[in-house]
């Protein structure tokens, strides 16, 4: 039931795109259709469903939150260009991740790049690290903070977050 | 109408302001890392806004979520190739002075 | 508004051009690359304000098709210089 549900939704997510793509035009879409069949079925044998799914609500939640970041992120990098002392110290941490391998991993990586002071660097296994404009900012905290969020978005919890955090090398 | 016009006016503006911002971290910060920080975050900015303004002006629904779709492709281009470059350059600095573990 | 627009545009050009000379300099390939993500943003931006100024919808595929291949350029760059699969050189 669950495949039947993934498998229709991405479906509909697909047919939306091809309809945006042709600006609403309805001449192509039977070749439209047959594009998207193909482009499921690769989808499905790339990213089998049920390993890790997204919740609807948290995700809404989840691209405001990182809206709002990513205009603070472009406020902050601008300020400190604009100010005669450029204030930056850059340097390089190193962070241990709680999240499971995976779409999960690679969205906080991603979302990071465009969040205030941090750019992932390299990803390997469960160990990230970040290249930070101003390593006087409290990056840690920050990393986790989005770490919980990306957790809520794929419905997992992270108990031991606090146990394991740390990695500053 | 003049309402929307002047709000897209404005948008516009900042967006361009942000852009040239963007185009002065490349001269003015240090190093490629940093460079590469100015362009991700201030340009993605002056790019959202930029967008924004003509969102407000599109003639239909599909051609509103062809803007949005270019938005997303263009956001997650720009994170990738960030974490490409930076990996890269990265990568290159250890070749270089194997030993010097560059944290601080 | 389309005067607006085309002011706009032509500002973002000039950005672009301005970058250019950063491209020029270098020093690294690496800062020479920038310039695939700058075109990634400014060059998309670019795109669609031209596309509403001069009403002709097909610059929105342009800026489509430029974005993606933006980061194609940069894997292309990046797998001379680091090993993609993991294990970096």
């Amino acid at each position: 039931m669950r495949t039947v549900t993934t498998i229709s939704g991405r479906m509909i997510l697909l047919l939306l795109v091809w309809w945006t793509l042709t600006e609403g035009d309805p001449s192509g879409i039977g070749f439209g259709l047959v594009i998207v069949i193909l482009v499921t079925a690769i989808s499905v044998r790339l990213f089998p469903p049920g390993t890790a799914r997204i919740r609807p609500m948290p995700f809404c939640l989840f691209v405001l939150f990182f809206a709002g970041r990513s205009v603070t992120a472009g406020i902050d990098v601008a300020r400190r260009l604009l100010s005669p002392s450029l204030p930056v110290s850059p340097g390089f941490l190193t962070f241990h991740l709680n999240l499971p391998e995976g779409g999960p991993r690679w969205l906080l990586a991603n979302t990071l790049s465009l969040m205030p002071g941090t750019l992932s660097v390299s990803l390997d296994g469960a160990r990230l690290d970040l290249h930070c404009l101003d390593t006087r900012d409290p990056i840690e905290a920050d990393v986790r903070a989005v770490e919980q969020k990306v957790a809520r978005v794929f419905g997992l919890s992270l108990e031991d977050s606090a146990a394991r955090a740390g990695g500053k090398e | 109408m003049e309402i929307t016009q002047l709000i897209q006016g404005f948008l516009l503006i900042a967006g361009c302001v942000f852009f040239a911002v963007g185009t002065l971290g490349l001269f003015r910060f240090p190093d490629t890392l940093t460079r590469i920080h100015a362009l991700t975050k201030v340009d993605n900015l002056g790019l959202g806004l930029i967008l924004l303004a003509l969102l407000l002006g599109v003639p239909s629904l599909a051609v509103g979520m062809k803007v949005v779709l270019i938005w997303l492709v263009a956001l997650a281009a720009s994170a990738t190739s960030a974490h490409l470059i930076a990996r890269a350059v990265r990568s290159q600095d250890r070749g270089r002075s194997e030993g010097r573990e560059s944290h601080d | 508004m389309t005067l607006m627009l085309n002011a706009v545009a032509a500002f973002l050009l000039l950005t672009l051009l301005v970058a250019l000379v950063r491209i020029w300099i270098g020093p690294t390939p690496s800062d020479r690359m920038l310039a695939s993500q700058l075109f990634g943003t400014t060059g998309v931006a670019l795109l669609l304000v031209l596309a509403e100024a001069q009403a002709s919808p097909a610059l929105r595929d342009v800026a489509l098709v430029l974005a993606l291949l933006s980061v194609l350029a940069i894997v292309g760059f990046v797998t001379r210089v680091v090993r993609i699969d993991g294990k970096e050189s």
